[in-house]
């Protein structure tokens, strides 16, 4: 798991990368083979993106890139110039208030260790801004792209289905009478 | 499930048992939770290893100076620059910090650089020249055993092991490759003259790798007289004692602090990369040096044991056990890591949930060149329990009993001793049982297709042997507390269930109790974070750490405000009088201490006491108990088994964070899912042929049926605080038999190997078949 800082690098060609985290605008001059994950976890702090077996296997690094799920360790950082890139710690309103699949994923007790909870947040935020209400099936289909070694499962399942509901009932407080 | 009921506690406290979010929740939804591969140092350097490409290979020269050379390395690590220093393991000593004759498995590791950036590090390693006399080498166990293998340590190894009771004995390399054999005994031998009925078979079980997510990870500080790290390990003083011996220094010139783990599994036991990040800080003039294994590494470190199982069991013709006679080997890999306390466990389970007159147990821990082995969540029980309870179903077969109703037939019962001199079962087994098969319908189920189904039980001794707990309880002035002791949260909510029983105790709210930071320093001494001991082990020291406080300021209270102590009590930090007057606490603690403030402090302390009669040096804490029953479908053409239901039971005793039970007991059930069907490290001729992410197959939510759940019962018997119980190792363990009969019940394919792979099944139904065919015929 790399933690090493791109100007040590040694490698001569870089590439400028501007693009948008968690709603604030990055610039940044990356050597070729930094990945997303090298360079949020390492230049822009963002060690809530976590990396575990760095082959696009585990999904513990995802993050989103223009609202899809993408496995930041095998992901090139040139690869997100110009795109919106939203890691775990964009999901909690400004004043710290959780978000709904955070809040349900919290109840639920989504998690044991948390080692992967970072990834399975997301997938599970572009899933329901995909689809608000997915069923069961769909919700397998979409967390069947990460690993956890802890949970059974079967905990996060019922997390993500009870995201959508806070997430439905929200939206309904905000919806204009 | 209707009808059944679930046994439980009745609830009458605020806090212990109330499912409320865990402690560590918001910083793990948020990101914010600190792994000990989140620690970063100023001038912190990285380091890489040099991994041995053969299985067993005498060395003959190392020449590193190229590496030294290199812009940006720091220091190299070979055998020259361990001299003098230790080899690590438990009991037997026998892992050098890096190879120093002889390397004995690929991966071993040969060399270690520091460098500035990990890319620099891996340079180095690449211009590091290592001459090899390659020497015949030895995978299984069986094979390992003979006179003509290779003798993988010439010289044996320092050993130490303890005292055993009643029963049972332990040694040190007792044959050829045997790092550490177990014996223990009990009844008379002429019991078997009694059975009507003798039956011996084997049974082979596979190795899995942890797969914990966070790697193993160490940042380390260290001159030749200090040392200090982070690091990710279950076992924090273990680590302290285990570092100050290899290094030759005191323990007060060892500090190691541990910061939430990604999962542990049993993997985070021992040193795994803290002497070689040690050492290169020491060659690096002091400077950190952080060592994080990349997965592909954890693989090459840590394994479960596979194991082979002779069980032979006699009867009588009602179905009565009378005697069980096993031998059990245990593939220990290269280094013998945790493998004797894993031997002596394997060996101490295998009478399984069932009442004997005769046990004569048998384990060997068996060198081979292969990826060490060490403790592996359900230790020594998942192999023990796997082939007990399959012998059980073969026997119900033969002579034509339900599985169920021999189990039950012979189970324990609650109160009956496991063994002399050891703890009675606190829980009631055939209640447990009961409860997962009708929550499959076990007892109606269809006999027709290709559907069928199983129960088994497992059973483990629980809390360790030989664990002294401590801990500490601090309220400030307003009544903010801290927790302070070593158990490690590696995902299973310890924690915040410790926290949660001290805030029972003072009648506080949850959110006021805060678990320090562990640094062994300055928490309270603690045996580790393992064999469930948690809420039991640990649960009891930080109860009567927390009463202790308590009883304090009432003390102090009663005092000042001239009451009555016997008729006050706490509440929110205030003192309530028996007429219900209520004082808040900080102005009177102002008054008394001035206006500075003041600390109640005070310690708490458990340890099981240790008898000579007891097989295991001390009875054991609280049995921990899985309960499963599983309704698989198996297509007969290709032996594909789809599992219908699958539910799993674990009796916590008494809960006190239901999340947290629950979680444990799913988790623990999926690995044991996991090893019945698919996972496990394959190898061809000694070479691992799966040790990477990419090809190991861990189970995915796709992979749970449709039909899962856990039940947690509360029995109450348990003897940890308010009647608990440790949990989390026993949902894995009657997960595979409980598949396995199964299978067996809807195809008559009796399996006694692990992983029940669709080509096992398969072939399992062609021999069962080829069976019935006789059976007809000879009719
Ligand atoms: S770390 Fe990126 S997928 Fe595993
Ligand atoms: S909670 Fe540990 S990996 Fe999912």
């Amino acid at each position: 798991m790399s933690l090493e800082s791109p100007e040590s690098s040694q490698e001569t060609f870089t590439h400028k990368v501007e693009f948008e985290l968690n709603g604030s605008p990055e610039r940044h001059s990356v050597p070729t083979s930094t990945t997303v994950l090298d360079l949020l976890r390492n230049s822009c702090s963002k060690q809530g993106v976590r990396a575990s077996c760095e082959r696009s296997v585990c999904g513990a690094c995802t993050v989103l890139v223009d609202d899809l799920p993408v496995a930041a360790c095998s992901t090139f950082a040139f690869d997100i110039d110009g795109a919106r890139v939203e890691t775990v710690e964009g999901l909690a309103a400004q004043d710290g208030t959780l978000s709904a699949q955070q809040q349900a994923f919290r109840e639920c007790g989504g998690f044991q260790c948390g080692f992967c909870t970072s990834g399975m947040l997301m997938v599970t935020t572009a899933l329901l801004r995909q689809n608000p209400q997915p069923d069961r099936e769909e919700i397998r289909d979409w967390i069947s792209s990460n690993t956890c070694r802890c949970t059974g499962y079967e905990m996060i399942l019922e997390s993500v289905e009870r995201a959508a509901e806070l997430a439905g009932a929200k939206q309904q407080d905000q919806a204009p009478e | 499930m209707n009808g059944i009921v679930i046994p439980f506690t009745p609830n009458d406290s605020p806090i212990v048992g109330r499912d409320r979010p865990r402690l560590d929740s918001t910083a793990k939804v948020t990101g914010r939770a600190i792994y000990t591969v989140d620690i970063e140092k100023p001038g912190m350097l990285h380091a890489k290893v040099l991994r041995s490409p053969h299985a067993h290979a005498r060395i003959l020269s190392i020449d590193a100076s190229a590496a030294r050379s290199l812009a940006g390395v720091t220091a190299v690590v070979t055998r020259e620059e361990i001299h003098g220093l230790h080899s690590y393991g438990t009991y037997v000593k026998d892992q050098p910090i890096v190879a120093t004759d002889a390397v004995r498995y690929v991966g071993d590791v040969v060399a270690a650089v520091a460098a500035v950036d990990e890319r620099t590090a891996v340079a180095a390693l690449d211009l590091i020249r290592v001459e090899y006399e390659p020497l015949p080498a030895v995978f299984d166990s069986t094979a390992a055993l003979d006179l003509s293998a290779p003798a993988i340590f010439p010289d044996q190894p320092f050993a130490a092991y303890p005292e055993y009771g009643d029963g049972a004995s332990g040694a040190a390399h007792t044959a050829h490759n045997v790092s550490y054999e177990f014996r223990y005994e009990t009844g008379e031998e002429s019991i078997w003259a009694d059975c009507d009925y003798i039956f011996e078979d084997t049974f082979t079980f596979s190795r899995m790798n942890h797969m914990h997510l966070e790697p193993f990870a160490t940042v380390a500080e260290a001159t030749a007289t200090e040392i200090e790290v982070w690091t990710s390990t279950q076992s924090p003083f273990p680590m302290r004692k285990e570092l100050a011996r290899v290094f030759g220094l005191a323990e007060n010139d060892i500090r190691v602090n541990v910061p939430l783990l990604g999962g542990g599994f049993g993997a985070k036991n021992g040193p795994k990369t803290e002497a070689i990040a040690i050492r290169l800080s020491q060659l690096s003039d002091g400077r950190p040096v952080r060592y994080c294994m990349s997965t592909e590494e954890v693989f090459l470190t840590l394994s479960q044991h596979d194991a082979i199982l002779t069980v032979k069991s006699g009867l009588k013709a009602d179905g009565e056990f009378m005697a069980r006679k096993s031998r059990v080997l245990l593939n220990g890999g290269a280094y013998a890591d945790a493998s004797p306390l894993v031997a002596e466990k394997a060996g101490y389970r295998m009478p399984g949930a069932y009442r004997w007159k005769r046990i004569d147990s048998v384990c060997q821990a068996v060198i081979t060149n292969t990826v060490p082995a060490g403790a592996y969540r359900g230790f020594g029980a998942t192999q023990a329990t796997w082939a007990s309870e399959r012998q059980v179903d073969l026997i119900a077969e033969r002579l034509g009993f339900d599985p169920l109703e021999l189990r039950l037939k012979n189970a324990k019962e609650l109160g009956e001793e496991f063994v002399p001199g050891e703890t009675p079962i606190d829980s009631d087994l055939k209640l447990g049982l009961n409860l997962v098969a009708d929550a499959i319908g076990y007892r109606d189920r269809p006999r027709s297709g290709n559907r069928g189904m199983g129960v088994a039980i497992g059973i483990k001794d629980g809390g360790g042997v030989n664990k002294p707990a401590q801990a500490r309880v601090k309220v400030t002035t307003n009544g903010d507390v801290f927790l302070n002791c070593g158990l490690v949260e590696m995902g299973q909510g310890g924690h915040s269930a410790l926290c949660q029983i001290v805030a029972e105790t003072l009648a506080c709210d949850p959110k006021r109790v805060k678990y320090a930071a562990i640094d062994t320093d300055n928490t309270p001494f603690d045996q580790g974070t393992n064999a469930s001991s948690g809420i039991a082990v640990m649960g009891h020291a930080v109860l009567q750490a927390a009463e202790r406080v308590r009883s304090s300021v009432l003390d102090m209270a009663a005092e000042h405000l001239l009451l009555d102590r016997q008729s006050i009590r706490l509440d929110n930090w205030h003192i309530v009088g028996a007429d219900g007057t209520t004082y808040e606490l900080p102005p009177l603690i102002m008054d008394r201490f001035g206006g500075t403030g003041f600390e109640f402090t005070a310690d708490g302390y458990f340890k099981v006491r240790s008898s000579s009669s007891a097989p295991l040096e001390a009875p054991c804490m609280f049995w921990e108990i899985g309960w499963a029953a599983a309704e698989v479908d198996v297509d007969p053409e290709t032996g594909r088994v789809e599992i219908l239901q699958l539910v799993v039971s674990g009796d916590a005793g008494k809960v006190v964070n239901k999340l947290g039970c629950r979680g444990q007991d799913e988790g623990a059930a999926v690995f044991g899912l996991a090893q019945a069907l698919f996972e496990e490290l394959r190898y061809d001729d000694g070479e691992l042929l799966n040790g990477e992410a990419l090809l190991y197959r861990v189970p995915l939510a796709e992979d749970i049926p449709r039909r899962f759940s856990s039940i947690t019962q509360e029995q109450g018997h348990g003897a940890g605080p308010f009647g608990t119980k440790g949990m989390g190792e026993g949902g894995m363990l009657p997960i595979a038999p409980a598949i396995a009969q199964a299978i067996a019940d809807a195809t008559g394919a009796q399996l006694t190997s692990l992983p029940m792979t669709p080509e096992r099944v398969y072939n399992g139904i062609r021999a069962a078949r080829a069976r019935q065919g006789r059976a007809h015929r000879n009719a």
